[in-house]
């Protein structure tokens, strides 16, 4: 589903380049579950923003589904964001002025999907997510874990084929986070959603079938990992 | 999508209600400015458009110099009666062609049955042709007769129910009294008119038909002068026919000059003066005055005021939403990866932008509708809003205005907000992604430029305006009053007046502050030409005005000689002559009558300020010719001379019960005269205060942004050891700069402007230097005042609980 070839990230400061991401190649197929790990500076957020269109790479190939994405087009890509890519963040990212429910719709409402089809699906998330009492709340009136299962469900409402996630749990007790560890699990392994995370945690990178590691921008260790469970 | 994008926008609102306030407030004041002066223009350019058959008519503009203020030649709206018959023959394109003279003074006194007269004004006497061009509407009367027999009348409706509570008024008769003396006309209603809709240049309040209109002078020297109107039969080049009306003019003025025993050459080539005669759609009379500049160019600064205010208003709402867009960013960046065109993004805050335009625009109205008694009672005009005929365009520009006012204040937020970097915003990096910094202080600049240009304006115009107040006329203008009548010598009313006693001096002049009649008078003094203003008084006139004695002396009984030759000359006058002129002779007029100057007196002031006064001789003899023109002058020699007016008013009513008395104290006048740079300053002092109250508001909200945005650098610093006081001047410094540099580069602006208006008056102030500095130091203080309010509460805050929140 995502193939990578040589990946190069560098910002030029003064004449002196300094990289980011470094001889990246790899490819994800469809149904896997990466952890992307590694120090903190190491350039895994930038590989994250690049397989979610976010930031261009200063050179290298770059194929989603087939498609070669540095040719592109915006409106390509926004179509691309409207049905294939879901995004989670470390700090939620939902928006203040709207309800949850409102939250979770307004993807939908970019699909042109029309009223009845957008209830119904708001309807089914709630419900799996255990947050139908909460519908007409604003994230300020919801705890950190519970936002995060929001932002989970913004991005899952549009039945992406894959999800792009930045620390999800990041600012989230070790409780929440196994919760939404587990969510991700069930997704993957029930609906083969592809999903690709950044973690710091050893323990969420356990979760996922395969694991990154990256260092000074250069891809260190390419593992899957051993179901114990 | 619309439903939940209007519904953030909503919360949006109510979260900053400060800010909305201020937002839509702001919007709404310069909105309303510019409403009541969309209405002004609106009913300034409805001027005779209330018939379609109007653009057929047309009037006659004739080029002279009678019965100007400067004694020059203008194309003025009376022309010499003789030219309509001429036109008739002459032009056949003309299928009508009408005179009618509008009235003179303060109107006719109205006389029905036995009742109290009362004054009306704008009665136009006209020949039986009137209503053959003018299209009104007749409700009651034949419009094809109304008027061919002599007197009679032809009533406005309103002004029909006024004099007699009914419409239903043929056939009826009233006393027309002209003059105190006059016997009076009995004049028949032969017609009501319906009053139309819009404006009429040639607005009256009845039409009648005394038969004076229908023949010319007899004597061939004599002229009489008349507004003459045309109907044509279909469209007309103006161009193209205006150069045949002036050949027939030309071959006219030959003839005629002829006839007077002089010659077309003399009269015009070697005078140097131009011949000329046109036409003039009727719909361009109101917007072509002959004399002063039209009304467009009366209120340019008016215009100037109120689109400036409307600019600082969209600016502070440009401003305050760009600044806010901070709060908007995280919303930005997380539509933008779930598939938000940037389009829709832009159409959703535009969207914002035009629900804040909207609220102000219904505040706006409401403001209108409050407003609108005082503005009109201000500019003298009848301006309606919801009752306006012109409802329907006025609805339409309103809306154009919504538009372009949401473009101009949404349009850059938007595309600001619109271009948000995802990656940026959504990391927490807002400072980077925020843009148009340069832009917001560049407009913050320009408000205060504007805020401060008003201030230094109001301290010049103050000062002018203290000047002309108090500035000496070089004549005395109190206790004396100007009661509107002719006076002849021997004039037994006058007789009787000058027996009560507090009465000091009874005279009259041609030239008093509030009705000046300037006549140009050409002299021969040592064999060279002089052109003079030349003014007929009585013997007691000078005295009685107070006027100061340069050399010689001013008229007086003991001299028989003063009703024979004797002139008195002003300074102005005696300066283009030479010197010591007392004693010396010119001549003048045709016959080369010999005057001799007997004294000269200061220059006094007897218009407004805008005019220089003209060298001018005054004569008590009426040699040469004469002139008369409604004033008798009044003074008194005590304080208390209000019972002697009653006195005066009632001796009046004895002997003329037709025609009220009307009269002025000159110091009216001279108040009047005073008026219309009050007025102005009035507006700028109004506007001026709105739009610093604007443009604080707007720094007020930018403060309040800036400090905010800043809560973790400046908990940083207080953690680092800075004082309140230190915090409080950093956030001050950047905005000093902006206001110093707004008053920098007003310094110029305000300068060439207030040296262009003090140009308009002939008596006017040096350019002051207070106004300047006083602008300034209140910018620089109210700016700091306003910042460091806000600057205070970021800088006392605990920096622990900033911090916590990063
Ligand atoms: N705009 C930029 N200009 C220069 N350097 C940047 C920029 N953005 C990120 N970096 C650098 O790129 C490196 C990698 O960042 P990031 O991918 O966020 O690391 P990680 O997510 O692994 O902690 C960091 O050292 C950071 O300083
Ligand atoms: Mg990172």
């Amino acid at each position: 589903m995502i193939e990578l070839k040589n990946i190069e990230k560098y910002y030029a400061n003064k004449g002196v380049k300094s990289y980011i991401l470094r001889h990246v190649t790899t490819s994800i197929k469809q149904g896997e579950f990466v952890s992307i790990m590694g120090p903190s500076g190491a350039g895994k957020s930038t590989l994250l923003n690049i397989l979610g269109m976010l930031e261009e790479p200063t050179y290298g190939e770059y194929h989603f589904m087939g498609e070669d994405v540095t040719a592109m087009k915006e409106r390509q890509r926004i179509e691309l964001y409207r049905n294939h890519i879901g995004f989670v963040f470390q700090a939620y990212h939902l928006i203040d002025e709207m309800t949850v429910a409102e939250n979770i719709e307004a993807p939908l409402l970019y699909k042109k999907i029309p009223g009845s089809e957008r209830k119904s699906r708001i309807a089914d998330v709630l419900d799996r997510f255990n947050m139908v009492a909460k519908k007409d709340l604003f994230p300020n009136q919801l705890s950190g874990g519970q936002q995060q299962l929001v932002g989970i469900a913004r991005a899952l409402v549009a039945q992406p084929s894959i999800i792009l996630a930045d620390e999800p749990t990041g600012n989230l007790q070790s409780t929440q986070a196994e919760q939404i560890m587990d969510l991700f699990k069930k997704l993957n392994q029930e609906e083969g959603i592809t999903i690709l995370q950044v973690t710091h945690s050893e323990k969420n990178a356990q979760y996922g079938n395969r694991i990154l590691t990256i260092e000074d921008g250069v891809i260190k260790e390419d593992i899957s990992v051993e179901k114990q469970m | 999508m619309f439903k939940l994008n209007l519904k953030i926008a909503l919360r949006n609102l109510f979260k900053n209600k400060v800010y909305a306030a201020i937002n839509i407030g702001g919007l709404a004041i310069g909105l309303t400015a510019f409403v009541l002066l969309l209405l002004f223009v609106n009913h300034e350019s409805s001027y005779d458009k209330w018939s379609p058959e109007l653009k057929n008519v047309y009037q006659v503009r004739e080029y002279h110099d009678f019965f100007t203020p400067d004694n020059k030649a203008y194309w003025q709206q009376r022309s010499e009666s003789r030219i309509a018959t001429v036109l008739k023959e002459k032009i056949p394109q003309f299928k009508y062609v009408t005179k009618a003279s509008e009235g003179w003074g303060d109107g006719y006194s109205v006389k029905i049955d036995r009742n109290n007269p009362v004054i009306v004004k704008d009665i136009v006497d006209a020949d039986s042709l009137f209503f053959k061009v003018f299209p009104y509407e007749f409700i009651d009367g034949d419009e094809l007769t109304a008027i061919n027999a002599p007197n009679t009348i032809v009533l406005k409706q309103s002004v029909a129910i006024q004099l007699f509570g009914t419409d239903k008024v043929i056939g009826r008769q009233l006393k027309l009294v002209r003059w105190r003396s006059d016997e009076g006309n009995l004049m028949t209603v032969t017609g009501v008119v319906k009053d139309p809709s819009t404006a009429e240049s040639l607005a009256f309040n009845a039409i009648t038909h005394t038969g004076e209109r229908d023949t010319d002078p007899d004597q061939i020297s004599n002229s009489n002068y008349t507004g003459i109107y045309v109907r044509a039969e279909k469209f007309l080049d103006t161009n193209v026919l205006n150069k045949s009306l002036l050949n027939v003019y030309v071959d006219y003025k030959k003839a005629l000059l002829k006839a007077r025993g002089t010659t077309y050459n003399e009269f015009y080539k070697e005078k140097n003066r131009k011949a000329g005669l046109k036409i003039l759609p009727i719909s361009e009379v109101y917007s072509t005055p002959s004399f002063s500049e039209n009304w467009l160019a009366k209120i340019k600064p008016i215009i100037a005021l109120s689109i400036f205010l409307l600019i600082i208003s969209v600016i502070n709402f440009v401003n305050l939403a760009t600044a806010q867009s901070v709060q908007r960013a995280k919303e930005v960046g997380v539509k933008k990866v779930l598939g938000a065109y940037k389009k829709q993004l832009v159409l959703q805050f535009l969207m914002e932008a035009a629900i804040q335009t909207l609220t102000a625009l219904f505040i706006t109205i409401i403001l209108v509708e409050l407003l609108l008694p005082a503005f009109s009672n201000h500019f003298n005009v009848q301006l309606s809003f919801w009752h306006s005929d012109q409802l329907l365009s006025i609805i339409s520009q309103l809306f154009g205005l919504f538009i372009l006012i949401t473009l101009l204040a949404g349009f850059y937020p938007a595309m600001v907000l619109a271009k948000y970097n995802p990656v940026k915003v959504l990391k927490g990096n807002y400072e980077s992604g925020f843009g148009g910094i340069a832009l917001r202080n560049g407009l913050v600049v320009l408000q205060f430029i504007i805020a401060v240009t008003f201030i230094i304006g109001i301290g010049v115009m103050y000062k002018q305006n203290h000047y002309m107040a108090s500035k000496d006329l070089g004549f005395d203008r109190d206790k004396l009053i100007n009661i509107s009548t002719n006076y002849e010598t021997g004039d037994s009313f006058v007789e009787s007046i000058k027996r009560i006693p507090s009465v000091k001096y009874v005279a009259t002049t041609t030239q008093v502050m509030g009705n000046t009649f300037n006549t140009s008078r050409e002299l021969t003094f040592n064999n060279q030409k002089f052109d003079v203003n030349a003014v007929t008084v009585t013997m007691d006139a000078l005295p009685a005005l107070g006027v100061k004695v340069v050399t010689g002396r001013i008229f007086a009984k003991e001299y028989a000689q003063d009703t024979i030759n004797s002139v008195v000359l002003n300074q102005s006058a005696a300066n283009l002559l030479g010197k010591n002129l007392v004693g010396k002779t010119f001549t003048s007029g045709p016959k080369n009558d010999v005057f001799q100057v007997v004294g000269v007196i200061k220059d006094y002031n007897n218009e407004s300020f805008e005019k220089a006064v003209l060298p001018t001789i005054y004569k008590v003899t009426h040699l040469g010719g004469s002139s008369n023109t409604n004033n008798l002058l009044v003074r008194f020699d005590n304080d208390h001379y209000q019972s002697a007016i009653k006195t005066i008013e009632a001796e009046w009513k004895k002997v003329y019960p037709d025609f009220p008395m009307i009269y002025t104290s000159v110091e009216d006048a001279f108040l009047k005269e005073l008026k219309p740079s009050l007025r102005l300053m009035q507006i700028v002092v109004l506007f001026s205060i709105i739009s610093v109250v604007l443009s604080l508001l707007g720094l007020f909200a930018l403060s309040t942004f800036m400090a905010k945005r800043r809560t973790k650098e400046i908990a940083i610093r207080k953690i680092l050891g800075a004082s309140d006081l230190q915090i409080i001047n950093m956030l001050n410094k950047s905005f000093m700069i902006l206001v110093v540099s707004a008053n920098l580069i007003s310094w110029p602006i305000a300068f060439i402007l207030t040296k262009k208006w003090l140009e308009g008056f002939a008596y006017r102030i040096d350019m002051p230097f207070w106004p300047f500095a006083i602008a300034t130091l209140t910018s620089v203080i109210i700016a700091v005042f306003t910042v460091s309010l806000q600057a205070r509460k970021a800088a006392v805050n605990n920096p622990v609980d900033a911090l916590k929140y990063e």
